[in-house]
């Protein structure tokens, strides 16, 4: 092995075109006027900086990796989930609902927070299968049906923190916001090191294991194999008796049952009320951190990884530095791009040769 | 056998003046050599055809001559002058015209506004065009209804408006990429006459083919391309069919299968010995098709209670020209699609309306007409292929057993002949024959096989491919499957099977003895005359 073929370009160059585009933003960060020591420190410092920033990183590094997973799997059978943020939002309304519900917090070996988040899991399910279901018998573009269901599932989120006989907290005054009551303790996700000052949750341990049951089951598994039929040649594979149908609802299903587990982690590990707006991108991040995968668990987990540090970084620079929002989503982009057209480049030069 | 004759100035000024020379011509694809320093001559006034089989470099050379491509070395001479087209336009521009394998049609506009495309501006003069079409539709024998919308056309029809599109130009050098592979026996005499006119006319006219029988009728020179290279050429190419035949296939007629020679078009030579006479086997009732229709999406009838029944161990040929239903009957017997009437009937099982995976355990093998639609997944591979259909014959505890598959694979590509890397090749990446081949070893193997379809089976093969595929299907024939070979080669149909059916526009027309003396009458039914 020589010393070319160490380092794969398929690893090297989507790596260096990230790297490109963060001294690309370093750069404008210095053309806007601010100071590079304070942005970089509060980029640290919101990252790696405590204990306490690099769990909440990685914590965000989980939902990501959980709807990028999704994503992966129903990208196998051709198919395109952009309703990430449906799901989340779906599978926090139903996991705080679950939650809150009479008596769930009082079950015993840890079904307290389990009940909530299968049902979260189920809700994703639910809404990622119907646009299978629509795509199956009618032929719907499950791209346009999951951005719509999205917007459906995050304004039912809306409506049902606006009425008390729904999810809305008790009103006690008129300053009570239109958010459900935190849930309790109980069913909230058990911490990893039980510290609060390192608040990973158990969501963790729960991607890393289904990262790695998703390996398994897209390349070795009889399933994997026929969701890369049906991506790759629908008739042919129709023809050799994988059902078109059933594995598309399946497929969008599980897809959808990863973005609602990503919701309900997100609502009992991190924000544990139910408020409006609450899945604030994450599925739409989620959906870019599955492209920039390319099909492969390995790069959902990076991916990940990436975007979760960057949403904590940034969002620290915007406080410690001032440096605004919308410059972290400029740097995003730019990774994107890179990462995506790097991407494009290798391919390009590899069906050439 | 290997000789190639160099350009003497002798050679160059039989008939008419030297128009295109090409010289040391040579164009790679990566490490692919797909033409190498090819010396050619075409004159005014001559069809020179261009013969080999498929990958022989035929199609490259003619894309080099109309600059869709570049050489990589090499030079052509246009009357004398250096010829570099940088593309396309340059290549009308110096009158060259060339009619593809592939139409280029707008389906929903009408045959005028097709030739208007890309050549007016402003206001258009429809009235005009159409007189043009029907001057030149006098001059070669080609008659179009110029208001006809193209969809409609037949595709003999189709063709012919590809080729005034290019004869509107008035070129010098025409060029004809395979076209008689989509023709009824009588278009391709009209086709072959409308050639005659362009060169007596003083144009030079390429046919590349690689039927004999166009060569005898049509052709005044012939070059014969193997691998990219000249192995023949012929001033004379009628009387020495089977000196280029030889050289196309480089081997011996004598080893060369009797359907196969007959398929080629090689008669009366004495190194052939002519097809068996087939008789119809005496076997049970497999499959009826009984009444099937099928009315498509827009309301048009394209299935007309077609009515055919097969015997075991029977070979029925169903001749006919594209698009009178063969495809939509393919469809149904893979259970891809579901009549609108009538029934398909599996030893008494009546499998209408059921799943693609019920017709595979009835005992119905299919080598679809669009391998790599309905046949095959390009992406996947040769291993994964060959047991698509049989999965679950290799997992275990839901996970599949690679190694064993792989292994399977490399015993099935044995058996067929399957040449490729090993089962982990691309199965996209292979060849046209060797796809087919494992298509074939897929069907063929299926537990319970009593039925196949084997749809255009041959199409885009060379020689050595095809024999492999007619003895696979005489092989299945004789183990007691009923086999229906749906063609529109009527010569593969005559060599192979053991009665003709002939479908026209959705019906079966008739049925005839599979024999050669029937060939006018069943020509006849398939242009609708019956």
């Amino acid at each position: 092995m020589n010393a070319r073929t160490l380092v794969s370009p398929g690893l090297a160059i989507p790596v260096l075109a990230a790297v490109a585009a963060c001294l690309a933003g370093t750069l404008l960060v210095l053309a806007l006027g601010f100071s590079l020591g304070d942005a970089l420190s509060s980029f640290v410092d919101g990252t790696i900086g405590s204990h306490y920033a690099l769990a909440v990183s990685l914590n965000r590094s989980v939902v990501y990796a959980l709807v990028g997973l999704g994503f992966i799997l129903a990208n196998r059978a051709g198919l395109t989930n952009v309703g990430g943020e449906g799901q989340i939002a779906m599978g926090g309304m139903v996991a705080a609902a679950v939650a809150l519900h009479h008596g769930v917090a009082a079950l015993p070996f840890g079904l307290a927070f389990l009940l909530p988040l299968s049902a979260a899991t189920l809700a994703g399910a639910a809404w990622g299968g119907l646009a299978g279901v629509l795509k199956a018998r009618v032929g719907t573009n499950e791209v346009i049906s999951t951005l719509l269901l999205s917007f459906i599932a995050v304004w039912l989120v809306y409506g049902s923190v606006q009425s008390v006989a729904l999810l809305r907290q008790p009103m006690t005054s008129g300053a009570t916001l239109p958010e459900s009551l935190p849930v309790p303790d109980a069913t909230q996700l058990p911490l990893l090191t039980g510290d609060a000052a390192s608040p990973v949750t158990i969501g963790l341990p729960l991607a890393v294991v289904l990262a790695i049951g998703m390996a398994i089951l897209l390349t070795r598994s009889r399933f994997g194999f026929q969701l890369r039929a049906v991506g790759l040649n629908p008739v042919a594979a129709t023809r050799a008796g994988f059902a078109f149908a059933s594995t598309v609802v399946v497929a969008m299903a599980i897809a959808g049952a990863f973005g609602g587990l990503a919701g309900g982690v997100m609502l009992l590990g991190e924000q544990f009320s139910l408020k409006a707006g609450f899945s604030s991108g994450y599925g739409y991040d989620g959906l870019v951190v599955g492209l920039l995968a390319r099909g492969s668990v390995t790069g959902v987990v990076a991916a990940a990884l990436l975007f979760g540090f960057l949403r904590s970084g940034g969002i620290s620079m915007e406080m410690g530095a001032g440096v605004p929002t919308a410059l972290v989503m400029v740097m995003q982009g730019l990774i994107v791009v890179a990462v995506a057209g790097a991407a494009f480049w290798l391919d390009r030069r590899g069906s050439r040769s | 056998m290997n000789a190639t004759p160099a350009l003497s100035p002798a050679h160059v000024s039989q008939r008419g003046a030297l128009l295109l020379g090409l010289s040391g011509l040579t164009k790679r694809f990566g490490a692919f050599t797909a033409l190498s320093a090819v010396d050619i001559a075409f004159h005014a006034g001559e069809i020179h055809c261009l013969l080999g089989e498929n990958g022989a470099g035929k199609s490259t050379l003619c894309n080099l001559v109309f600059g869709v491509h570049a050489p990589d070395a090499g030079t052509m001479t246009l009357h004398g002058a250096p010829y570099r087209p940088a593309g396309p336009r340059d290549a009308l521009t110096a009158g060259i015209a060339m009619v593809h394998q592939h139409f280029s049609l707008v389906e929903d506009m009408s045959v005028v506004d097709n030739l208007m495309l890309g050549r007016v501006r402003g206001v258009l003069d429809r009235r005009g065009w159409a007189a043009r079409l029907d001057a030149l539709g006098t001059r070669y024998g080609l008659e179009l209804a110029p208001f006809a919308r193209v969809g409609d056309l037949s595709i003999g029809e189709r063709q012919r408006v590809e080729i005034v599109k290019c004869l509107m130009r008035e070129p010098r050098l025409l060029i004809l990429d395979e076209p008689t592979a989509v023709l009824l026996p009588d278009e391709i005499a009209s086709l072959l006459a409308v050639c005659r006119r362009v060169a007596a006319e003083g144009a030079a006219v390429i046919l590349v083919t690689h039927k004999l029988a166009e060569i005898r009728e049509a052709a005044d020179r012939a070059t014969v391309l193997r691998q990219g290279q000249v192995v023949a050429t012929s001033d004379a190419p009628s009387t020495e069919i089977n000196r280029l035949v030889k050289a196309m296939i480089r081997r011996d007629l004598e080893g060369l299968d009797a359907t196969t020679a007959a398929t080629l078009g090689l008669e009366d030579e004495s190194a052939v010995a002519a097809p068996a006479v087939h008789a119809r086997p005496d076997g049970p009732d497999i499959l009826q098709i009984d009444g099937v229709s099928l009315r498509d999406s827009d309301g048009a009838l394209r299935l007309d209670a077609l009515t055919l029944t097969l015997r075991a161990g029977e070979i029925v040929g169903l001749a006919g020209v594209e698009g009178n239903g063969q495809s939509e009957l393919g469809l149904l017997l893979a259970g891809l699609d579901t009549p609108t009437g009538g029934r398909l009937v599996m030893d008494g099982q009546d499998l209408t309306g059921r799943t693609p995976s019920d017709f595979t355990a009835a005992g119905i093998g299919i080598v679809p007409e669009d391998r790599h639609r309905v046949g095959a997944i390009a992406d996947m591979n040769v291993a994964e292929n060959m047991f698509l259909n049989r999965t679950r014959a290799f997992t275990r505890f839901g996970l599949l057993q690679r190694r064993a598959m792989h292994d399977a694979g490399a015993e099935l590509m044995r058996r067929f002949d399957v040449r490729a890397t090993g089962p982990d090749a691309r199965f996209g990446g292979l060849s046209g024959g060797n796809q087919q081949k494992a298509v074939l070893a897929r069907e063929l193997t299926a537990p319970g096989l009593r039925f196949l379809l084997a749809a255009q089976p041959t199409r885009g093969l060379d020689v050595g491919a095809v024999e492999a595929v007619y003895g696979l299907i005489r092989e299945a024939s004789a183990r007691g499957i009923a086999v229906l070979l749906i063609s529109s080669e009527l010569d593969e149909v005559l060599a192979v099977a053991h009665r003709v059916a002939v479908i026209y526009r959705g019906r079966i027309v008739g049925e005839r003895p599979s024999r050669p003396d029937q060939r006018e009458a069943i020509g006849a039914m398939m242009a609708g005359h019956a």
